[in-house]
C-alpha cells in the first residue's frame, strides 16, 4: 500500500529565528533526518520525500468564471502548517505509524498518515 | 525547480456534480497529468484517500501518540497532490489552475520545494 506521511509544523517560530540559527539547528538535526532517511530508503528505495519552503510564501489558486485567480496563501489558516511530505510504499499502517513516529518533526507537530487512493 | 500542488476539494460540491460532470473532472485530473507528464512537468501525482482513513501520529516525551482522523478538521480538505517540475512559479500556477478542483468551489494550494544549496551543489 502507497502512503503519504504529511509533515505539519507550526512554522511561525520557525520564521522568526535568524538565518545562522536556524542553519544551526538544520545541522545539530541532521543525524536524525539521515538516520530517517535511512529507514524509509529500507522500507522503500524509491520513496519520495520533499521539504517545502514556508507556508508564507503559498499561492493559493482557483479559476472564477475562466479566469485564474491568485492569492497569498496559505489555504487553511490553521496553527500548524503542512512542512514536508513523504511519499513511500510501505507493508501497512503499523509500518507507517513506525515510521512517522521516527521523524524529528513529530516530536512538536504532527504526520499525518493517508492512504494513496488507487482506482 | 520544483513545486508541490496540494489539492484541496470541497466533497459537499463534488456530491453536488452529476454523475457526467464526475466523470468529466475525473477525466480532467487524468489530462494534467498526461499533459504534465508529455511536457516533462510531472514528477509525481496522486489522489489521496478520504480523511476518514487518516491516522495521526505525535510523540510527546517520547512516547507515540496515534489518533483517528486528519491533523485538522477543515470543510475543504487535501484530497490529493501533483508534483511538478517547471522553470519558474508563473509556470507552475498555469499547471495548478487547469486541476478540476481550481473550478469546482475548489482550490490549489501551490509551495515551492526546498532546495538544499548544499546538496545541489
Amino acid at each position: 500500500m502507497k502512503y503519504a506521511m504529511l509533515v505539519y509544523s507550526d512554522q511561525s517560530s520557525w520564521d522568526s529565528l535568524s538565518e545562522e540559527e536556524s542553519a544551526r539547528l538544520r545541522t545539530e538535526s541532521m543525524p536524525r533526518w539521515i538516520a530517517l532517511f535511512e529507514e524509509l530508503g529500507k522500507a522503500d528505495p524509491n520513496l519520495v520525500g520533499r521539504e517545502l519552503v514556508s507556508a508564507s510564501e503559498a499561492k493559493v489558486v482557483r479559476v472564477v468564471d475562466g479566469r485564474t485567480v491568485v492569492t497569498d496563501g496559505p489555504f487553511a489558516e490553521t496553527k500548524e502548517q503542512l512542512g514536508g511530505v513523504f511519499l513511500a510504499e510501505l507493508a501497512d499502517l503499523d509500518e507507517a505509524i513506525r515510521l512517522a513516529a521516527l521523524v524529528p518533526t513529530a516530536e512538536h507537530g504532527t504526520l499525518e498518515i493517508r492512504p494513496l487512493a488507487t482506482r | 525547480m520544483e513545486f508541490l500542488a496540494l489539492v484541496y476539494t470541497n466533497p459537499d460540491g463534488w456530491g453536488r456534480l452529476s454523475e457526467a460532470e464526475q466523470a468529466a473532472a475525473y477525466e480532467g485530473y487524468m489530462a494534467v497529468s498526461r499533459d504534465a507528464t508529455a511536457a516533462g512537468a510531472l514528477v509525481d501525482a496522486s489522489e489521496l484517500e478520504s480523511t476518514a482513513a487518516a491516522t495521526s501520529v505525535r510523540v510527546r516525551n517520547g512516547e507515540a501518540l496515534v489518533t483517528d482522523g486528519p491533523y485538522a478538521e477543515v470543510k475543504e480538505s487535501l484530497g490529493g497532490y501533483y508534483l511538478f517540475s517547471c522553470d519558474s512559479l508563473d509556470e507552475a500556477i498555469d499547471w495548478a489552475a487547469k486541476i478540476p478542483a481550481a473550478w469546482h468551489g475548489g482550490a490549489i494550494e501551490v509551495r515551492p520545494v526546498h532546495v538544499d544549496e548544499e546538496a545541489a551543489a
